[in-house]
This record gives structure tokens, C-alpha cells and sequence, in this order.
């Protein structure tokens, strides 16, 4: 289809690889390697036990997953202020804080979360593990992947979580007198704190959830909304240009 | 140092010996050099701390944050809808780039797909803004080796690109146009002809770079040789774009990975340079500026009648899931990870910017480049600030 | 001038000092995020072309500037830097804010990393606003300084009247309040 500079490059990894990748995986890891989701022909995902995070990072560089994509981290824990739309002058509505997982399941507050990819058979990895929640340091991959050198650090920056063997956790884009982890979910943004969130102010009635484009006129002038642009285009085929399109 | 050519590695051997040699007749002394925070030639508020003996660089440090606003906890905080007003603003010069890979995150959660018409509206928009991104690129680079005529050129054609993308989306840059589900509308009247005539103009200005700066002697004598990154450091530092094509990788997301868009419908050249210094990677820049081109075009002529927005519900709520979507952006992969709770908005976005990996080479290629070199390195990385702190 | 130093200057002859002012002014980019390209295309491009009203966007310091356009994001990082560049320049000085980020912190007005408005660090003369303001929206801004520039009373100033830039009423383009 395409033509390159270069060989031809692979077909685009189908069913199989996949399975192949994640028996690999367990052939070099073991029981490190805690859980595993696959979605064929999509993505693929790992949970990588917190002792062996570094050596599953020289076993996925040992197999050609040599690119480097990202490093960062979740935060499990819903956030106690919500979306920052509560008024001002209300008590605070009760909210749960209860940690639930995604993906591959985990037991602690914080997960790393990273991904690797070999560029030649075209697949990607995405790579979990817990971060322990009394002391959250992990083993570092900056002598495994160079560029997991800035990630972690802004890791670290943003959740405090600690890297051991990282050469320098400077903080990469706040001051240096920053306090605060801003990515935990109970860092409060004090914007929306202080003032009431402009939304609620002064809001139109709210339609029904599952409401679909109707083709009523005024639809088309609700600004929180733009689905029933949709609807709208529909109506009108002449603002399209099919005709052009063939020529 | 591996994967140069000869040629490479005798010339590199030679200025070792030449810097030598000057080492041992001239004494120098040790001085730390601040470039920025504002500075002309960082493209907005890199600053980097340079430490000199003589003219050598011996270690430098990129000093980022200055453009840090925040977004993956913003986020949190906004709907769906309204996070793609704030993705626009990431990498700035290709605007519309930067929604399609969210939308398209999401619209793999709720398991949705655009209608064709959306799918190849989206990728036509993708590229203009390539095109766009880039061409100011090229003429950008002129300014840092001390050529100011290329950025007006830029400047010049560039609006009629923008016009293109005004006259579809409503907005010169950030134009908030992808929705969950499709597109906000069609294209305008007499787009298609505008867009021919202007793709026929981006080349021609693709040829004039091409004469004034690429082909240009100064031009090559200050970027060839300079600034190499070999194949394994690009990967290791997870480079991408054209980056990691001019040292030698053949990975492009449009062609492969599987994603919603008209990419594989069209036939295009994935542009690769052995060299990997910053004339390959400017070279690479300039021929994917005229591949956008031919897509533009070939785009335009195999256009899909129908509608451009999918059956979605009024108010949008994301099944809970997580999903990783990326796409080659103009100035590299650009990916999310969105994490979802089955809320309004997002429980967790990751956002993976191509600057900011393509940046965090600098302490290693910056390391042992004469001054005026270091300026030469950064331009051709080609990063934008919003794009590195996010 | 002697004249002017005692704060008795002949109306001709202010007139004529403002009007040379207003039409020789050497504004500093201050480009910060998205802003600064819309800033470059109206003082770079062939389409827009500001050198023809009057006004040199080429100044190698703030030190010789009259005007600085700040458009783009200021963040709490480089808030310092915004001060001292202010600082640097020479009286009379005038500021533009470009871009709803730099009028009040814009589509970040909630970030914890972003201030809320450069008007919190230094006085602003003229606010554009928009996200991106077109290029034509910054061009208004600058005819909009150079009127009031025009009217100036410049005796004022060396009687010591009315010369802090905080009483200056700021412009909005489009029309407008601040509040
Ligand atoms: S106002 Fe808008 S365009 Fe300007 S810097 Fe802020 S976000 Fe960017």
C-alpha cells in the first residue's frame, strides 16, 4: 500500500501476537507478573509486581520493545471535592473516597502506569503496578529506558512518588517552593473553591439523560451541547457537498 | 555511537583531534551560559543552562515549566465536551491534531465510531493543520541560523491554510470542532476547490524552502554532521515523528496502527533519512509538508457523501474503562489515556506530548556541541512549549 | 527642554511630541504560548504588516522599548521574569495584554499553576481580549494606545500629576468594562 525508504515493514500485528507477547512475558517474569487483560487486535495491558517493576522493564527491552512512550502514574482514590462544583456557601455534600481500581485490578491508592513499544512488530504494552502505600517508592527505569529520566521525575513532581536509583528528582515544573502534589486527587484546585463555579450560576434546565437529538429549532442554539448539530446537518444536505465530493 | 555512516565518524574523529589539540594550547576557563527563559530562539519560554569550556558545551540542562498550566488536572475538573476546548492548546500550531486522538479515546469507550464523511473531514483538517505547524516550522528555522526571509514566506502562506481551516471550523487556531461522535458541521461551500488551489500554493512554497534553506550551502554546512542521534538513543528517549524517522526508524502511526481515520485509504510515502543529524531531520519535516499536500488532495477527490455526527446521546457519559489512543501528530505521537468512571468527565487523563520526549534528549545531544550549534539542535528538534509542560 | 522640566509647555509643542510618541513606538514581544503566534503574525507577516502604523517590533532588549505586548499564559514560574522585564524598561511605558490568559487567566482560570491575569503584576494599558485574539484585534489595541498617547499631557507628568500608570483607565478592544 505504502512505500518506504526502507524494507517493507510488517503486517500490522493481528490475533496471536498478543498471546505471544504476554506468554513471553510470564516465561521471563513469573510470578511477577500479577494480571493481564487483552483485548485482541486492540491493546494489552500488564500488572507488574512492585519488586520486579524494573526488571520487567529490562525483560520488555530485552524483546524489542525498545521505544519508549510514557511514564506516569494513576490515583485511585475518587476526589473528596468532586468536579470543584459545589457551592460555596452549602456544606459539602457527603462523597465517597473509596479506592476501586480499573483495568488488571491492584490493591494500593497510587499505580504506575507506563507504556513500551516495538516499533518493528508494531505493538505497545501498557505496564501497571501498585506503589506501596505506606513508603511509595519504586525501583527506577532511567538506566533501563533513558527517556523514563524526566518522566519520573514529573511522576514524582506531581504524586510524589519516589524513584530509588534516579540520579535527581528536581522538580521539573513548579517552583522549588511549591507545596502540594497537584495530580492526588485530594490536592483542592483553591480557584474553584473560592468562588462558585461559573457553571452552576446560572444553568438552563437540564434535559433528560437519555434524551436524543430532537430536531426541535431551539436545540440548535444550546451551547452545552453540540450533538444536535448533528441532527441539524441531516436536515439540511444542501450545506454538504456531496456533488463536489464525486468529481 | 553507532549506526553513523563514515563520513560521520571521520569528521567526528577529526574534531575530537582538532579540540584536542586546542585544549592543550588555549587554557579555558569554565562559565554557566543562561539561554531564556525569553529568548528568540526558544520558541517561546524554554530556558537552558548551559555549562562552557570555551566555546564546547560540557553539560546542559533544559529548564522547563514556565508554560506549565496544568492540564491533566484540569481534566478532572471539566466534561467531556469541554475538554477538548482545553487539549487545543497543548501543541498550538496544530491545534486540531490535538483533539482527535481524545475523541477518538473516548468514542473507543463508548464504543461509537464517526460516519466516514466525519472520518475523513477529521484527517483532511488533521493535515491541513500539519501543514500548517510545519510550514511555520520551516520558515521558523531560517530566524535561529540568522535568516530572516523564510519567516515571512511562512507567515504568508501559512494564513491561507488557516483561512481553510477558519472557513471550516470557525476559528484561525483552536478550533474546538471534533465532537464525541463526529463533527460539529460540513464543510462550507466551495471548500474543496479552495483547498486544491491551496495545496497547489504549500507546495510551491515547499520548493521555494527547499531552494532558500534546505539546498542552501551555509544552511547544510551548519546542520550536516551536527547534533546526531543514533537509532538506539532516539528509541530509548522515546523520540517520535520526524525525529525518530531522520535517525533511521521506519514508524509512522497513520500507517501503522489501526485508528478511525481515512489514512489507510490513501497512498502515501512515510519519509525515513539515515543520518540523523539536524539536516535529516529537517529535510524529513519538509518532505512530509508535500506528502500532507498529496493526502489533502488525494483526500478531497475520494470524499464520502453523508452525515458527519453519529447517533450520540444529548449529554455525554463516558462508560467506565480506560482506553490508550495515539496518532502522529505534526510533531509526533500524541496520545491519551483516559481513565473513566462512568462520569461526565474524565477520571484521569495522561497526556502524552511529543515535545516533551523529543526535548529530553537535549542533555544528551547538547553534550560537547559549540554554542551556536546548541541553537541549531533545538530548532531542528522542533518542540513547542505548551507541548513539553503541558 | 527647559520648558518642559518647569511643566510649562507650549500645546503646539506637546502636541507634536505626542504625535511623534505615538508613531514611533518600539513595542517588545512578550510572547508567551498561543498568543505569541497570532503576535507574530500580525508584527511579521506580509498580511498584517504593523510597521504601518508607526510601530518597530524589533528591539533587541526591553530596555528600548516603549510598549511590551504580553500575550500568552503567565505563570506563577515566570511571573518574576514578567516583573523584572517591566521593570527594565524605560518611562513612559505602556502595556498591552493580549489573550484572555493574560487578561485573567482564561481557559486556566482554575489551574494551580497559572496567575490569574498579568494585571496582578504590572499595570495594563490596553487588554485584547480572545483566545486567540485575531491579529486585527491586536492591531485595534495599538491604535487604540496610540489616541490615548495622543491626548497625553505630558506637562503633567513633570509637575507630578496624574503620573502613576495605575490611574490610567485601562482600554478593553471590542468595548467594555473592567471591573
Ligand atoms: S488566551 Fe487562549 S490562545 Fe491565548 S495564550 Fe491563552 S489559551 Fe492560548
Amino acid at each position: 500500500m505504502t512505500d518506504t525508504t526502507e524494507a517493507e515493514p510488517q503486517a500490522l500485528p493481528g490475533d496471536g501476537l498478543r498471546e505471544g507477547l504476554v506468554d513471553e512475558l510470564r516465561r521471563r517474569l513469573g510470578e511477577a507478573l500479577v494480571a493481564t487483560e487483552l483485548r485482541p487486535n486492540d491493546d494489552l495491558w500488564v500488572r507488574i509486581d512492585t519488586a520486579s517493576w524494573r526488571e520487567a522493564g529490562e525483560a520488555l527491552a530485552a524483546m524489542g520493545f525498545e521505544y519508549f512512550c510514557y511514564l506516569s502514574a494513576i490515583d485511585w482514590m475518587p476526589s473528596p471535592y468532586g468536579r470543584g462544583e459545589d457551592d460555596p456557601t452549602e456544606p459539602p455534600p457527603e462523597r465517597t473516597t473509596e479506592v476501586v481500581q480499573g483495568v488488571t485490578g491492584g490493591a494500593t491508592r497510587f499505580q504506575l502506569l507506563a507504556r513500551v513499544t516495538d516499533t518493528r512488530r508494531h505493538v505497545g504494552i501498557t505496564l501497571k503496578s501498585d506503589v506501596p502505600d505506606d513508603d511509595p517508592t519504586m525501583p527506577s527505569w532511567s538506566a533501563v529506558y533513558a527517556g523514563a529520566n524526566w518522566h519520573e521525575r514529573e511522576t514524582h513532581e506531581m504524586f510524589g512518588i519516589g524513584f530509588a536509583g534516579h540520579p535527581d528528582l528536581r522538580n521539573m515544573y513548579l517552583p522549588t517552593e511549591f507545596e502540594g502534589y497537584p495530580l492526588r486527587k485530594d490536592f483542592p484546585l483553591l480557584a474553584r473553591m473560592v468562588k462558585p463555579w461559573p457553571g452552576i450560576v446560572d444553568v438552563e434546565p437540564m434535559p433528560a439523560d437519555e434524551a436524543v437529538p430532537t430536531e426541535s429549532p431551539d436545540v440548535e442554539h444550546a451551547e452545552t451541547d453540540s450533538t444536535a448539530v448533528a441532527a441539524a446537518a441531516a436536515a439540511e444536505p444542501d450545506t454538504s457537498e456531496p456533488g463536489d465530493a464525486s468529481t | 555511537m553507532t549506526d553513523l555512516s563514515e563520513r560521520q565518524q571521520l569528521s567526528y574523529i577529526a574534531g575530537q583531534a582538532a579540540d584536542a589539540r586546542l585544549n592543550v594550547e588555549l587554557e579555558t576557563e569554565g562559565m554557566t551560559l543562561n539561554i531564556g527563559p525569553q529568548h528568540p530562539a526558544t520558541h517561546g519560554t524554554l530556558r537552558i543552562i548551559v555549562r562552557l569550556d570555551g566555546e564546547q558545551v560540557v553539560w546542559a540542562e533544559p529548564s522547563c515549566g514556565y508554560m506549565h498550566r496544568g492540564y491533566e488536572k484540569l481534566t478532572e475538573v471539566r466534561t467531556y465536551p469541554q475538554v477538548t476546548t482545553l487539549v487545543n492548546r497543548i501543541d498550538w500550531l496544530g491545534s486540531f491534531a490535538n483533539e482527535v486522538p481524545f475523541i477518538l479515546a473516548a468514542e473507543k469507550l463508548m464504543e461509537i465510531e464517526a460516519p466516514p464523511r466525519a472520518q475523513w473531514i477529521r484527517t483532511i483538517l488533521f493535515e491541513l493543520s500539519r501543514i500548517a505547524n510545519i510550514s511555520l516550522f520551516l520558515g521558523d528555522l531560517g530566524v535561529q541560523l540568522g535568516a530572516v526571509t523564510p519567516a515571512f514566506f511562512a507567515f504568508r502562506d501559512r494564513e491561507h491554510v488557516l483561512n481553510l481551516i477558519e472557513s471550516v471550523t470557525g476559528g484561525r487556531f483552536h478550533p474546538n470542532f471534533d465532537r464525541i461522535g463526529g463533527l460539529k458541521d460540513d464543510l462550507p461551500k466551495g471548500f474543496v476547490d479552495e483547498t486544491r488551489r491551496v495545496m497547489r500554493k504549500m507546495r510551491t512554497y515547499c520548493d521555494e524552502i527547499d531552494d532558500l534553506l534546505i539546498g542552501n550551502e551555509i544552511f547544510q554546512a551548519r546542520t550536516r554532521g551536527v547534533g546526531i542521534i543514533p537509532k538506539d538513543v532516539a528509541l530509548q528517549y522515546g523520540l517520535s515523528g520526524a525525529n525518530l524517522r531522520a535517525s533511521g526508524v521506519d514508524w509512522d502511526l497513520r500507517r501503522d496502527q489501526v485508528v478511525p481515520m481515512a489514512w489507510d485509504d490513501v497512498d502515501f510515502k512515510v519519509w525515513t533519512h539515515p543520518d540523523g543529524d539536524s539536516f535529516a531531520r529537517c529535510w524529513v519535516r519538509l518532505q512530509e509538508t508535500r506528502e500532507a499536500t498529496k493526502i489533502v488532495d488525494q483526500l478531497l477527490d475520494g470524499l464520502p457523501a453523508g452525515p458527519v455526527m453519529a447517533k450520540v446521546p444529548r449529554i455525554i457519559k463516558v462508560p467506565a474503562g480506560e482506553a490508550w489512543v495515539s496518532t502522529e501528530n505534526p510533531l509526533g505521537e500524541m496520545g491519551y489515556y483516559v481513565v473513566s468512571k462512568g462520569d461526565l468527565g474524565p477520571f484521569r487523563v495522561k497526556i502524552r506530548s511529543a515535545s516533551f520526549n523529543n526535548i529530553s534528549v537535549a542533555p544528551w545531544v547538547l553534550r560537547g556541541v559549540y554554542v551556536p550549534d546548541v541553537i541549531t539542535i533545538l530548532a531542528s528538534l522542533y518542540f513547542i512549549l505548551g507541548d513539553i509542560d503541558r | 527642554m527647559g520648558l518642559v522640566d518647569r511643566g510649562r509647555m507650549p500645546g503646539a509643542i506637546e502636541k507634536l511630541m505626542n504625535l511623534g510618541r505615538s508613531y514611533s513606538m518600539w513595542v517588545y514581544q512578550w510572547g508567551l504560548a498561543c498568543c505569541a503566534i497570532e503576535m507574530g503574525a500580525a508584527f511579521a507577516s506580509p498580511r498584517y504588516d504593523v510597521m504601518r502604523l508607526g510601530v518597530i517590533p524589533l528591539p533587541a532588549s526591553p530596555r528600548q522599548a516603549d510598549l511590551v505586548v504580553v500575550s500568552g499564559t503567565v505563570t506563577d514560574k515566570m511571573a518574576p521574569a514578567v516583573l523584572r522585564l517591566y521593570d527594565q524598561m524605560p518611562e513612559p511605558k505602556y502595556v498591552i495584554s493580549m489573550g484572555s490568559c493574560a487578561n485573567c487567566g482564561g481557559p486556566y482560570w482554575d489551574s494551580y499553576s497559572v496567575t490569574k491575569g498579568v494585571d496582578q503584576l504590572i499595570p495594563v494599558d490596553i487588554y485584547v481580549p480572545g483566545c486567540p485574539p485575531r491579529p486585527e484585534a491586536l492591531l485595534e489595541g495599538i491604535v487604540l494606545l496610540q489616541q490615548r498617547i495622543k491626548h497625553e499631557d505630558m506637562a503633567a507628568k513633570w509637575r507630578g500629576e496624574t503620573t502613576e500608570p495605575l490611574r490610567r483607565e485601562p482600554i478593553v478592544v471590542g468595548g467594555g468594562n473592567v471591573a
